[in-house]
C-alpha cells in the first residue's frame, strides 16, 4: 500500500532562515549556510541538538560538503547528506526532510540550500549526447524559443513578457534579502542589453550565491519541545516528476501541469484557492508558460491578467512576491529552499512589507535540468 | 572530381551527400523516431538497443520557432539565429539557420542545405546542415 505525504502524520514548517543572495564573494559556503540556519533555529526557537536529519540542497559548490558546514553548530552525530536536482535541489532537499519526519523515522528535520557558483556540470557531455546546436543554445536561447512561439500562439507582446520582470523586481526591491533590489521599469528592462531572441538582460535571472534553511517538524515535536503552534505552517502536498514524451509540446509547461496537477489533488485545492505562487521564472517568459499550466490563467491568458495586475502583491494571487529568481536570485541549491520561506512568510503573515493579505494558501514550484519539476503546496 | 568534405558533427549527418539528410534512430518495438539519434535504448518503451536502427531523416519540415543569438555562445560569432524545426519525419530538432534569412516566420516550410564551417589545414571543408526557407 502506498500513501501521498497528506496522508502520512501531518509535517509543518516551524522555523525559517537566510543568508542574503548576493553576487560571488570570498565568504566561504559553511558561513553561508551556518548563517542560515541559525536564523531558522532561531525563528523555530530549538537548538541544533533538537535536529535529528540534515538534507543539503546543493549543485555547484562540493562534493561531501554537508559535514564541513554542519559541525561549525556542534557534532551531534545526524545523518546528512547532499541533494543534487540541478534547479530543483533544494526542493528535493525539502521533500526529503518532509518524508523523512511524515514516515516518523525523525521528528526534526532540516532542509538547507547553499551554493557557490564553483563548479558548473555539463551532463549532456558526460552522456555523450551531441546535437546540432552544442552550445550556441544556452539556456536563455531555450526560453527565447518558446517565448517566440508563445507570441505566435496568443497574441502576446515583448513588451507584456517583459512586465513579469518589472512586477517582480518591484517584489524583490522589497525583499532584504534579493541579490537584485532594485524596482525597474518597462523602459528599463527593455531597454537592458538584447541577449537572445526578444529577451534582455533583465528579463533573466542572475546566479550568485547565497543560502537558505526550512525546519520541518512532526506535531509530537512542536508539542514536546513546545514551539509555537500558531506560527507552524502544515505542508499539505508534495509532488515530484520528470519528464517523459510530449511530442511537440513544450515540455517545460507539460511537465509543470503534470506535476502541479497531482501536488494540487493530493492538498484538495483548486489553483483558484491559491493565494502565493513562487514560481522558477529564471527567464521572465517561464512565469506566463507556469501560470498556465499550474491552471492560474486560461491558456494565452497569463500576459493580459499579468497586465491588468492580478499577480501582483495584494492582487489576485501574489505571484513571486520574494522577487522570484528574477529578482531575489538563483544561487541553485538554496532556491527551491527560499521559496519555502517565502511562503512561510506570507502564511505567518510575517512578510512585511511585501505581504500579501489574507494568505492562507501557497504553492512553491521549481524545474530543473533533466527535465524533473517539484510541486508543495503549503498553508497556514 | 568529388569535393572532400567532413562533418562538424560527426555522426549526425553524411557530408557526402549532395543534400543534407539527418542521422536518427527508430525503434522497432514502439515506431519512435529520434535525432539526435538514440543508441542505448529507447526512450519512449525501454527497448534494448537491438531494438534501435538507424534511420535517414529527410532534413524537412515546418518552423516551429526561431531565435536570434545577440552574444556569443559557442562557436559562432554573434548575431546568428537558431531554428527549431519541427521534421516531416516526427522529431522537433534545433538547428542553426543560414545567416542570410531574413523576415523568417513561424510556420514556413523550411529545408537544410551545406553551410561551411570552416576549412581545415589540408583543405578539407567542415560543413554542417543549416535551415533556410523554402519558396512557395
Amino acid at each position: 500500500m502506498t500513501a501521498s505525504l497528506g496522508e502520512l502524520r501531518p509535517v509543518r514548517v516551524v522555523g525559517v532562515g537566510l543568508h542574503p543572495y548576493q553576487r560571488p564573494s570570498d565568504v566561504p559556503y559553511t558561513a553561508l549556510g551556518v548563517h542560515a540556519v541559525r536564523a531558522a533555529l532561531a525563528d523555530a526557537g530549538l537548538t541544533w541538538r533538537d535536529v535529528e536529519s540534515a538534507y543539503t540542497g546543493t549543485a555547484t559548490t562540493a562534493m561531501g560538503m554537508s559535514r564541513l558546514m554542519y559541525r561549525h553548530l556542534g557534532s551531534t552525530g545526524i545523518p546528512m547528506a547532499q541533494v543534487e536536482n540541478a534547479s530543483a535541489s533544494g526542493s528535493t532537499a525539502f521533500r526529503q526532510a518532509c518524508i523523512e519526519v511524515a514516515a516518523g523515522l525523525v521528528d526534526v528535520a532540516i532542509a538547507v540550500g547553499v551554493d557557490k557558483p564553483l563548479q558548473l556540470s555539463l551532463p549532456q557531455r558526460a552522456a555523450g549526447v551531441r546535437d546540432l546546436v552544442g552550445s550556441r543554445v544556452a539556456p536563455i536561447t531555450h526560453f527565447a524559443l518558446l517565448a517566440e512561439r508563445y507570441m505566435h500562439d496568443h497574441g502576446a507582446t515583448p513588451e507584456q513578457i517583459a512586465l513579469v520582470a518589472v512586477k517582480n523586481s518591484r517584489n524583490g526591491a522589497l525583499n532584504p534579502n534579493a541579490q537584485r533590489r532594485k524596482a525597474r521599469t518597462l523602459e528599463d528592462v527593455l531597454a537592458s542589453p538584447l541577449i537572445s531572441g526578444h529577451l534582455t538582460r533583465l528579463q533573466c535571472c542572475p546566479i550568485g550565491e547565497g543560502a537558505a534553511a526550512v525546519i520541518i517538524a512532526s506535531d509530537d515535536a512542536i508539542e514536546r519541545l513546545g514551539l509555537d503552534q500558531a506560527r507552524a505552517v502544515r505542508v499539505l502536498s508534495s509532488a515530484s516528476r520528470s519528464e517523459t514524451v510530449y511530442d511537440g509540446e513544450n515540455f517545460d509547461a507539460a511537465l509543470t501541469r503534470e506535476t502541479a496537477a497531482q501536488a494540487l489533488a493530493e492538498a484538495g485545492v483548486t489553483p483558484a484557492d491559491l493565494d502565493i505562487v513562487e514560481l522558477h521564472d529564471a527567464f521572465t517568459v517561464e512565469e506566463l508558460l507556469y501560470l498556465e499550466a499550474i491552471g492560474i490563467s486560461p491558456p494565452g491568458q497569463a500576459a493580459r491578467d499579468l497586465e491588468e495586475g492580478q499577480f501582483d502583491i495584494g492582487g489576485r494571487v501574489a505571484v513571486s512576491p520574494s522577487g522570484g529568481l528574477l529578482s531575489m536570485g538563483h544561487p541553485i541549491g538554496p532556491t527551491g529552499v527560499g521559496q519555502i520561506c517565502e511562503i512561510t512568510a506570507q502564511l505567518r503573515g510575517e512578510a512585511g512589507d511585501r505581504q500579501h493579505p489574507g494568505a492562507r494558501i501557497g504553492l512553491a514550484h521549481m524545474v530543473g535540468l533533466g527535465a524533473v519539476c517539484l510541486v508543495h503546496i503549503l498553508a497556514a | 572530381m568529388a569535393i572532400m568534405r567532413v562533418a562538424d558533427h560527426p555522426g549526425l549527418y553524411d557530408p557526402a551527400d549532395e543534400a543534407p539528410s539527418l542521422a536518427g534512430s527508430c525503434c522497432n518495438v514502439c515506431g519512435r523516431v529520434a535525432f539526435p539519434p538514440v543508441a542505448i535504448g529507447c526512450d519512449l518503451c525501454g527497448a534494448g538497443e537491438a531494438s534501435l536502427e538507424p534511420i535517414e531523416l529527410e532534413a524537412s519540415g515546418i518552423l516551429h520557432s526561431f531565435a536570434t543569438v545577440h552574444v556569443r555562445h559557442g562557436d559562432l560569432e554573434a548575431p546568428f539565429t537558431i531554428g527549431e524545426v519541427q521534421l516531416k519525419a516526427g522529431p522537433l530538432i534545433r538547428a542553426t539557420m543560414a545567416p542570410d534569412q531574413a523576415n523568417l516566420a513561424i510556420g514556413q516550410q523550411v529545408s537544410a542545405v551545406w553551410r561551411v564551417a570552416r576549412v581545415d589545414d589540408e583543405g578539407i571543408e567542415v560543413v554542417e546542415p543549416v535551415f533556410v526557407a523554402v519558396e512557395r
